[in-house]
């Protein structure tokens, strides 16, 4: 979305109070609620988007004043960043916003960020853009190498980026791949996703990405926004997306985050998820298959079996059989593999593994 | 206990009984004797005053002569006391005519002025001096009491022309002690000034100091006449010691009309048909313990008139205010007046609560202050057992918003009114359980809290929006502000428009709230349904 669009939508908000103000009316602010009730699962898209229920925010309600005024603050304060073209995070514009509301006045417009950025996300949902399209940062942690090449319009210069020519650290994912970035050569057949950087990296010295021609990504974790979004880029481009993560609840939920989106960003919708990803290890059942890893599980953590319970509640995830075997399987060995344990027989073993499972279509959707 | 008190007084040297009994009439310890002289002699110029029509002004001071030793001089603008009766009015014991009288009295509560003369002898061997201005002259004398033959002892000073009316009685008193407590002088004067609207008092305490309660209304209240009982206050025993005792009456009918208040000729041919074997033509010195029984039990089952108001007066409505608003200015002050009821006997009472809240009450240092009073005269002492306290103690404060009574700036006025006050005792300063008085006092105090009540939470209700108005109110200049940038407005006009909003809706809704607490203001007495005074005469 081009920044002019949000600023629109951000001066629209203000013109659409002051008519209120004009009529004599207190001023109003309606946004879709974020709650997780109104969190549902789009069946046919297969991702998570929040539902319809609405909130009208009043100026003249004592509880919301506060939270009135610092939306319109935020909003306003958004569309200065828009204009001169500058973006913060969102840590940034919190202090770009803590000052005194007046001399006679012993209160700031925030104290917290806390504050703001719950007020960021409903302006986001209120207007349907993103923080992204707001000038506003997020901070990046996935990398990314592979046969693609970008243009990057940032700071009045235009950078032409190889992602095969990153040497041996890839492309640090920004956190808005939409605004002023642009893929102008694309050439590969799949993209792998890897949820750790140290098998990127074990990947990446393979030259895995140029010997299956694929385009080679780690989230470091759980992905950002940039990363998500970067990932839904290449999945509009009709390449199929696979995953490999850790074998335990913890990584999986990274999958399904990836897949699905998560409840906290269920607003953003199908933008942020890539329902056509796939699963392709490490599983539970890789361990009857592959003896060498009997011997290198570990226990699972506290938290990962609380993940798996969890997960095992979410109707997306449990309608899936397979899915729900691999959870009971965790919670009844309260066993886990880290996807670093595939080098456990030699460190060339994970590139068979992965080709293997991709030929067979041995994955779990 | 009058009649005990005058036969012992002829049986031993009055003077001997008196030191001895001295507690029973009033006058145990020293802060306490010295506020029952005051009494006794302020009760009489206020009565005096009253029954002549004049509007009272009572002048008291007292000079401290040494430990314990102090002078009292009392002055009224009264009718004052013919030089025949001075003598009589101040130097014998019981020779008022106060007792036995069914009518609503003050000096009920004494032992009389001559108690204080008395006193004063005992204490310092100083006969009381009495100047009294009346019909054109003024006389001057003092007054000593000889105890064994309970006659005064009159030494003619002077009499000389006046224009002047009033009695001056100045008397030394040992023994006795000024201070300024609750049971002292000045909270005496205090709380008489409060129930007496209609008169003026001035105080010159021992410090020099002079206080002065100025009158608040310039009226006196209507005099009380003497009433016959009521049927509903009767018991079988009464209603055949009447019977009884009738003279005049041939036959019950018409001794029953004669007999009782608000019994008319209707009433009695009610009672007849409800009553087949009682034979009303008999004659009522007949009457058997069976029929008056029967009787009675029929009375409470007829619908009476309330007994006569005007054998009880009340301080009134519009005066309590007055004397409240005079001394206490508090911001709210509610009075209720509750309709005459009887209790024991049928004797007619009433009761008059005045609640003041905030405002003076706040500012003056006491906290949930109970006023007691008995036909206008303040009860100070002996609060304890009194049926006002006790029944203040079970009232649920809570439910008036009255977070916690002893700590609040709540003053509690409770007058009861009645022709024979129950006292609990000789002292005459608390009142008995009377389970229909306490009854009646606990419906008045929770009358008057419901306004408090009300006024309180609307007072609450204004503030709360005024907070919300205040809350909202300082987003305006930002709102604006960022409202301006955003929608190409000008910012003056945005802020111009929602300060007008805010108004608006607040500005309304905290006159609204207002408006609540000052209507209670209006109706500060929510009224008891008076009954109909001439249906059934």
């Amino acid at each position: 979305m081009a920044s002019n669009d949000a600023m629109k939508k951000l001066e629209l908000l203000g013109k659409s109070m002051v008519s209120e103000v004009k009529k004599g009316e207190g001023p109003t602010f309606e946004t879709t609620l974020r709650t997780k009730s109104n969190t549902i699962f789009d069946e046919a898209v297969g991702c998570l988007r929040t539902g319809d229920k609405k909130e009208v925010r009043k100026f003249l309600s004592v509880a919301q004043a506060r939270t009135f005024m610092q939306t319109v603050a935020i909003a306003n304060k958004t569309r200065q960043f828009l204009k001169e073209d500058l973006h913060t995070s969102i840590r940034g514009l919190f202090y770009q916003l803590k000052f005194s509301l007046g001399e006679d006045i012993d209160e700031d417009l925030f104290t917290e960020q806390s504050e703001s950025n719950g007020l960021i996300e409903d302006l986001e949902v209120a207007l349907k853009i993103k923080r992204e399209d707001l000038h506003l940062t997020t901070d990046r942690k996935g990398f990314v190498a592979g046969p693609m090449t970008i243009l990057d319009r940032f700071g009045g210069d235009e950078t032409i980026i190889d992602l095969e020519k990153q040497g041996r650290s890839g492309w640090s994912i920004p956190s808005d791949v939409d605004n002023g970035m642009e893929i102008t050569k694309l050439d590969a057949d799949y993209v792998l996703v890897v949820e750790k950087d140290a098998l990127w990296q074990r990947l990446n010295e393979d030259k895995f990405w140029k010997k299956e021609n694929c385009i080679l990504v780690t989230p470091k974790g759980q992905s950002t926004r940039g990363t998500r979004r970067l990932l839904r880029k290449l999945a509009d481009r009709k390449l199929p997306v696979y995953c490999l993560m850790d074998c335990d609840a913890w990584g999986w939920y990274i999958y399904w985050t990836i897949k699905t989106g998560s409840m906290n960003l269920a607003y953003l919708g199908r933008d942020f998820a890539v329902p056509e990803a796939k699963f392709l290890g490490v599983t539970m059942s890789d361990i009857e298959e592959f003896s060498f890893l009997d011997k290198l599980t570990i226990k699972a953590k506290e938290v990962d079996v609380k993940r798996a319970e969890e997960m095992l509640g979410y109707p997306w995830i449990n309608r899936h059989k397979d899915w729900v075997h691999e959870l009971k399987l965790v919670l009844k060995t309260k066993k886990k593999i880290e996807q670093d344990a595939l080098q456990g027989e030699r460190l060339t073993f994970v590139g068979e593994y992965i080709n293997n499972k991709i030929k067979k279509k041995e994955w779990l959707s | 206990m009058s009649d005990e008190v005058f036969k012992q007084f002829k049986e031993h040297s009055v003077a001997e009984f008196f030191k001895k009994n001295r507690q029973m009439l009033g006058f145990s310890g020293k802060v306490r004797s010295l506020t029952m002289i005051v009494h006794e002699l302020v009760t009489n110029s206020l009565d005096a005053c009253e029954e002549t029509g004049i509007l009272p002004e009572v002048f008291v001071q007292v000079e401290e002569l040494g430990t314990d030793h102090y002078q009292l001089t009392i002055k009224d603008n009264g009718p004052g006391i013919p030089k025949s009766h001075l003598g009589k009015a101040l130097g014998q014991m019981l020779a008022g005519t106060k007792f036995h009288r069914y009518v609503q009295q003050r000096g009920q509560q004494g032992i009389g002025a001559a108690a204080c003369t008395m006193f004063s002898y005992i204490t310092t061997g100083q006969s009381t001096k009495a100047i009294s201005a009346c019909s054109g002259k003024k006389f001057t004398a003092n007054i000593a009491i000889d105890f064994v033959k309970n006659k005064a002892v009159v030494e003619e000073i002077e009499e000389v022309p006046t224009d002047e009316n009033g009695l001056t009685v100045i008397s030394e008193f040992k023994d006795v002690k000024y201070e300024r407590s609750n049971y002292g002088v000045y909270e005496y004067l205090r709380r008489t000034a409060l129930a007496n609207p209609n008169c003026s008092i001035t105080l010159i305490e021992p410090n020099k100091q002079r206080v002065t309660f100025p009158r608040s209304v310039e009226q006196n209240p209507p005099r009380p006449v003497e009433i016959k009982p009521h049927p509903l206050g009767i018991g079988t025993h009464d209603l055949l010691e009447f019977a009884k005792r009738s003279k005049e009456s041939k036959k019950i009918s018409p001794f029953l009309t004669e007999t009782f208040a608000r019994m008319s000729a209707g009433k009695v041919e009610e009672l007849k048909n409800m009553l087949p074997t009682v034979d009303f033509n008999k004659n009522p010195s007949d009457m058997s313990w069976e029929d008056a029984e029967a009787i009675v039990k029929a009375f409470g089952q007829v619908k009476w008139i309330a007994p006569a108001t005007d054998s009880l007066v009340p301080i009134g409505k519009t005066q309590v205010e007055a004397s409240f608003r005079n001394i206490f200015n508090p911001e709210v002050l509610v009075i209720t007046e509750r309709s005459p009821k009887v209790y024991r006997g049928g004797i007619p009472f009433m009761v008059e609560v005045g609640i003041a809240y905030g405002g003076g009450v706040a500012a003056a240092e006491k906290r949930g202050e109970v006023m007691r009073f008995a036909n206008r005269v303040p009860l100070l002492f002996d609060s304890g057992g009194c049926a006002i306290t006790e029944t203040i103690k079970t009232i649920d404060w809570k439910r008036y918003d009255i977070k916690n009574f002893d700590e609040e700036p709540i003053a509690v006025l409770v007058n009861l009114i009645s022709v024979h006050v129950p006292y609990t005792s000789a002292g005459k300063q608390a009142i008995s359980n009377e389970e229909d008085v306490m009854d009646e006092i606990k419906f008045a105090i929770m009358e008057a809290s419901r306004s408090i009540q009300k006024y309180l939470s609307g007072k609450r209700r204004a503030n709360e929006i005024a907070n919300k108005k205040k809350v909202v109110t300082r987003y305006i200049q930002q709102l604006s502000s960022d409202l301006s940038i955003l929608s190409g407005e000008k910012k003056d006009d945005i802020q111009k428009r929602l300060t007008k909003i805010i108004e608006d809706k607040y500005g309304g809704e905290e006159e609204l709230a207002q408006g609540e607490g000052k209507g209670n203001e209006e109706e500060t007495v929510p009224t008891e349904k008076e009954e109909d005074e001439e249906n059934g005469e």
